[in-house]
């Protein structure tokens, strides 16, 4: 019985009424469940008093398709959420990665939500572009007769904020879908807003006889982490900076910290490959800056606010709207309706708008321009089994100058410039299954990881040297200059030595006349690549996904076309087949 | 007097023979050196000796070494091979202390130097070697005290390209450095155009026929055809184990002694007749600078003037002193391996009768010749072919562009572009645009002009010379070309305050014992012992021909001036005519004379207070 103990201790029932409820309700089906709270639900409604006629479940196992295009893994998240909130209400929930779905099938699906992620500027998640593009191009299939809801993710500081979920839920309706519920487009801080437009999307595409507002409203966002024992821990946690170094030499132009924290209760339980996210605090400077120029440098709580509550950097048209709403501003409501904000906001940021329409704003309008301050994620660069309860992360300090004013990464030059050793951070460990070692051990790896791109692979080659295993490992390296920007040189050359590394290639952009990128040597060793893929090689890539991710794909198909004597065509289709066996994957930003 | 040299006309020839009578000498070896890894091993060969027989003919593993993306350094073995190709492996010191904390190797790099046998450089040449050092090396051309170039800063991964352009300009590096003759220098003194073209046809002739044979560099730089068996016959002169050490030949035209002819192994002094034509050559063996700090068995030098030869004999003789040196020369311990120890082992009348031997010819009496100084002679001067020539003062031999000062990377480019002689390259790292046709005079002279070329340096920065040493260089114990510039500075206030500033004085200063910027022949050495600490010599002659003697010891550089400026007021008052910094200190008494290297350690120290 114990194992069925739905209630928690917690419930406001005695330890015989829990016992009771619990044999009932662990041995109901889902729809009796779903039946049961749509009553108790009425029955509140209706003040108490039992209804006439409580809400009939919905028709058994209604199908439902529920779609997504993840990145980062936030969409596969929220699909999974879906999926069981949906099941509760009798739904009966398929979810399937872009990367693997047939789009011929989604003509027969009935009920259907997509979650889309939009990434960098304005495309679909890697995984997902074959079959984005797909339903984009000729060949999609007609969706009469299918109901739709879309849910789509992005960052309001890139121009092209959400365009793949837009896109998605524009086509489909194209194609002769009917939309169900409409698209919202969330930004970074999504939690609450995604669980409402599940919420929503859920009861507007039930069955008719359920779609009532007598749900009952179940906090999965709550119970997803507990429900399965094995995944870790995702509660933010402070820990302590144990080692703070700045990895490039002192003549290189960069600046790339390799930062050891330590979890004095215990790393969460992380995989190579996972990210922790760091919640920063803003620039104390920038924060004066807009206090100054609001007029408000008396007002502690805001500072506070402004410091590591608010993002007080990025700039949208929906922040200038909010901007030119919140304070009346006649200008600012002209610029808008001249439509040249949008080309007007690029590398700028809140201060460069605060200053241009200088207005009498309050603490409550800064709250309602900004959004809350996102963490940022970064790749773990450390395996448990080498380095215990640490996580090591690598971070890039970003820093460069628009319109005259010298602009910083929050997180990056939070930790750069403000963090050393002993300080604290607030950090959560934001797991990627998607960017995994091979389960066998014997499997051979090959890592492209230029630049910062490196961190998940210095984790992957401690986790192979700590679990001796078998397998061959390759690293593509890059960087501007070999003798300045290293990153870990001294740790790949005690990896090579102790063959948890097998093999290294390295390209640095700027040590000869001409550029040299991690993408070449691939090329240069086109036919050995092509050997240890076709040996049965996973093949990995991490790093800047404007550019290079796309560079070295394009590589890849090049070698194997080359190679191979492949047509271009199945050389790509080789590489799709690659990414779809799940040995070919991206951890790319 | 020096009774070895120089030999002044007046005083008639005299043949040294280093402590003659007195001593006992070693009988010499015979045969040639063992090149079997067993045998070497049972004679207790030093480990060089190991690793030249089983190189293959120098290929040892480095052309594996290059395949190591992971580092910038190769393998100590292969770092001692490369250096046969031309090759110092370095690294950046100043960043030494930073490197492991980020996690960083050491910032390897590779210092090429380039093989110019008499030091000429057609503009042509010129263009290209400008290129490779802002291409591939650290922006700058380091001209040497042995009349080449050397580039700083390659890193492996750019070295096969970088020697592949060096080819592409017709030059190579090939026994640039390592246990093999190197750059051979000949005189540069432009006004005596014919005796130089005879000098430099020497020099030219022994540096191509004393060339190591070996494949290697091509192989190993140039992607070059592998030679596949018969390895035996690829070095009939050096065989599989080379010299014991460096081997430094040069080729001396009097009265100027800019090339430091005393300072090197080999050395040929021309006799000159009236008309300035070359009648034959002075010999001169066992001439060295390197020593070890507080190892009194190891000591500078200088040549000794082993007899005179006939023009037509002069390569038979280059090739025997360096073939008896092969195999007399001490391969076990390579501090007392080189030619002087030799000498000083087996006695010059013992090597000289060998070298005899091997040319079966005997060698005449040395012919009278007198040396005027040791420095180069700046500005214009035409030469009696009619041809004009401007010696360029290059601060350390550093062509690079000076901020606010002389621009002579770029001032030295264009001049390139227009030049229709060549360059020369002297001992004392400086450059000379040679061959200018009277017409072109002015043309030169307006580039000069406009990269400021030839803004003025007193005569003591004239007559200096300072080795690279820190940062790159790992056997620097303290700086050296990028401190003796300020010292300068200061003591140009005290000569200037004793009203000596226009008095020509050399002086030298390298960071540590093995001399490459030949400070114990310079009237004021200074030497690095440790950080911002020299050992200062003085009392040496200021054409060369006799070495300093330590004068004080770990001075602070902060002491230097204090301790030189009464010795300079002293001079000011007490010289006699035309006498110079270094006799002077000998004659009144302020440091005993050297007479030659093993009395290099006796009598050392102030023998009485500055002032």
């Amino acid at each position: 019985m114990a194992r069925n103990a739905l209630l928690p201790r917690t419930a406001p029932f005695g330890d015989t009424e829990r016992a009771s409820l619990d044999a009932v309700l662990g041995a109901a089906t889902p729809i009796q469940r779903a039946w049961l709270a749509g009553f108790l639900a009425g029955l509140d409604a209706a003040g108490g008093q039992p209804v006439a006629q409580p809400v009939a479940p919905p028709k058994a196992s209604e199908p439902l398709t529920i779609i997504f295009a993840s990145e980062s893994g936030n969409c596969e998240a929220l699909a999974g959420n879906v999926a069981k909130l949906a099941k509760k209400q009798g739904f009966k929930p398929k979810v399937i990665d872009f990367a693997d779905l047939d789009i011929a099938t989604l003509q027969s699906a009935g009920k259907l939500v997509a979650i889309a992620a939009t990434w960098g500027e304005g495309e679909p998640p890697a995984r997902a572009v074959e079959t984005y593009n797909a339903l984009m191009g000729d060949g999609a299939p007609r969706l009469d007769g299918v109901e739709f809801g879309v849910l789509a993710l992005g960052d309001t500081s890139y121009a092209e904020f959400c365009s793949i979920g837009k896109n998605l839920d524009a086509r489909f309706e194209a194609l002769g879908g009917k939309r169900a519920y409409d698209r919202a487009d969330l930004d970074l801080d999504f939690d609450k807003p995604a669980a409402d437009w599940i919420k929503g999307a859920l009861k507007a595409l039930a069955p008719a006889e359920v779609a009532s507002d007598n749900v009952v409203a179940i906090d999965f966002a709550r119970s997803t982490s507990q429900d399965e024992d094995e995944e870790p821990s995702r509660d933010p946690v402070v820990v302590e900076v144990i080692e703070h170094v700045n990895l490039n030499s002192s003549r290189s132009k960069k600046e790339t910290i390799h930062l050891a924290l330590e979890f004095a209760d215990g790393a969460p339980a992380y995989e190579p490959g996972d990210s922790l996210e760091i919640y920063p605090e803003n620039d104390p400077q920038l924060v004066e800056e807009i206090l100054s120029a609001t007029g408000l440098t008396g007002d502690e709580a805001l500072r506070k606010a402004l410091l590591s509550e608010r993002d007080i950097t990025t700039l949208s048209a929906a922040t200038v709207e909010r901007f030119a709403k919140a304070t009346g501003h006649t200008d600012a409501q002209k610029f808008i309706e001249s439509g040249e904000v949008k080309a007007w906001l690029e590398g700028r940021h809140l201060i460069d708008l605060i200053e241009a329409y200088p207005a009498a704003l309050t603490a409550e309008h800064l709250n309602t321009i900004t959004r809350p301050l996102p963490p940022r994620a970064y790749s773990i660069a450390s395996s448990r089994k080498e380095v215990g309860d640490e996580v090591h992360l690598v971070i890039a300090a970003v820093r460069y100058t628009t319109h005259d004013r010298a602009r910083t990464g929050v997180a990056s030059t939070h930790v750069a410039d403000r963090i050393s050793n002993g300080a604290k951070l607030r950090v959560r460990l934001k797991p990627n299954k998607h960017f995994r070692l091979p389960s066998d051990p014997a499997t051979d790896i090959i890592m492209v990881g230029p630049g910062t791109g490196v961190a998940p692979f210095r984790a992957f080659v401690q986790e192979r040297r700590a679990t001796e295993a078998p397998g061959r490992s390759w690293l593509f390296y890059g960087d501007q200059h070999f003798t300045h920007d290293f990153l870990y040189q001294l740790e790949w050359q005690e990896a090579l030595e102790d063959r948890s590394l097998s093999r290294i290639d390295v390209a640095f952009s700027r040590d000869q006349p001409e550029k040299i990128y991690v993408q070449d040597r691939i090329d240069q060793h086109g036919q050995e690549l092509v050997e240890w893929l076709d040996g049965g090689a996973a093949f990995y890539v991490c790093g800047d996904a404007k550019n290079m991710a796309k560079d070295v794909r394009a590589a890849v198909v090049r070698v194997f076309s080359k190679h191979k004597g492949l047509s271009d065509a199945d050389a790509e289709a080789h590489v799709a087949g690659l990414e779809r066996a799940r040995r070919y994957q991206q951890d790319v930003y | 007097m020096d009774d070895h040299k120089p030999i002044d006309t007046a005083d008639g020839p005299a043949v040294e023979t280093p402590g003659s009578g007195a001593r006992r000498y070693e009988t010499p070896p015979t045969g040639r050196p063992i090149d079997d890894p067993q045998a070497a091993k049972e004679a207790g060969l030093a480990h060089n000796e190991h690793l030249k027989i089983g190189s293959r003919f120098l290929r040892g593993g480095l052309a594996d070494g290059l395949l190591k993306h992971a580092t910038g350094a190769i393998s100590d073995d292969d770092g001692q091979l490369v250096k046969f190709h031309g090759m110092y492996m370095q690294d950046d010191r100043d960043l030494r202390p930073e490197r492991t904390k980020k996690k960083l190797d050491k910032a390897y790099s590779f210092m090429i130097r380039l093989r110019i046998a008499g030091g000429v450089v057609t503009p042509k040449q010129w263009l290209i070697l400008d290129d490779i050092a802002t291409t591939y090396a650290n922006g700058t051309l380091r001209a040497t005290t042995r009349q080449t170039f050397q580039y700083h800063g390659v890193i492996k991964s750019n070295l096969k390209r970088t020697m592949a352009a060096i080819d592409s300009s017709l030059l190579d590096t090939i026994a640039a450095c390592g246990d093999v003759n190197r750059n051979v220098m000949t005189a540069t003194n432009p006004a005596q155009s014919g005796a130089h073209k005879t000098a430099y046809d020497l020099g030219k002739e022994i540096s191509d026929s004393l060339l190591p044979k070996t494949n290697a560099w091509r192989e190993i730089w140039l992607d070059g055809e592998k030679v596949v068996g018969g390895e035996e016959e690829f070095e009939p002169v050096y065989g599989k184990t080379y010299l014991p050490r460096k081997f430094k030949i040069i080729i001396a035209v009097p009265p100027s002694n800019e090339v430091d002819v005393f300072a090197h192994d080999l050395g040929f002094i021309a006799i000159l007749d009236k008309a300035n034509k070359v009648t034959g050559w002075n010999v001169t063996v066992g001439g060295g600078m390197g020593m070890t700090h507080g190892e009194t068995d190891t000591f500078p030098r200088t040549a000794d003037v082993m007899g005179f030869c006939q023009p037509e004999d002069a390569l038979k003789v280059a090739e025997a002193v360096m073939t008896v040196q092969r195999d007399w020369g001490n391969r076990k311990s390579r501090k007392n391996a080189r030619l002087k120890y030799t000498i000083e082992r087996y006695g010059l009348d013992a090597f000289r009768a060998e070298v005899e031997n091997r040319i079966d010819k005997k060698l005449e009496a040395p012919k009278p010749y007198r040396f005027d100084g040791n420095g180069d002679r700046y500005g214009w001067t035409e030469g009696d072919d009619g041809r004009h020539h401007l010696t360029l003062y290059v601060p350390s031999g550093r062509v690079k562009d000076i901020d606010g000062g002389p621009q002579f990377l770029a001032g030295l480019r264009r001049i390139a572009q227009v030049h229709e002689g060549d360059f020369r390259l002297t001992g004392n790292q400086n450059v000379i645009i040679a061959n200018v046709p009277s017409e072109k005079r002015a043309e030169i002279e307006a580039l000069v002009d406009e990269y400021g070329l030839t803004k003025g340096a007193g005569a003591l920065r004239r007559n200096s010379m300072a080795c690279v040493s820190l940062p790159t260089c790992g056997l620097a114990l303290a700086e050296s070309e990028r401190y003796l510039p300020s010292l300068i500075d200061e003591l140009e206030e005290s000569l200037e305050r004793n009203g000596l500033k226009d008095d020509e004085i050399t002086i030298r200063m390298t960071g540590c014992p093995n001399g490459c910027a030949r400070p114990y022949i310079a009237e004021i050495g200074l030497v690095g012992r440790g950080p911002e600490r020299y050992h200062l010599y003085l009392g040496a002659a200021f054409d060369g021909s006799r070495l300093g003697k330590l004068y004080a010891e770990d001075v602070d550089a902060s002491a230097i001036k204090t301790t030189l400026d009464p010795l300079f007021a002293d001079y000011a008052k007490g010289r006699q005519n035309g006498e110079r910094f270094g006799d002077f200190l000998i004659r009144s008494g302020h440091v005993a004379k050297t007479t030659n290297g093993p009395d290099f350690h006796e009598r050392i120290g102030a023998l009485k207070p500055a002032a």
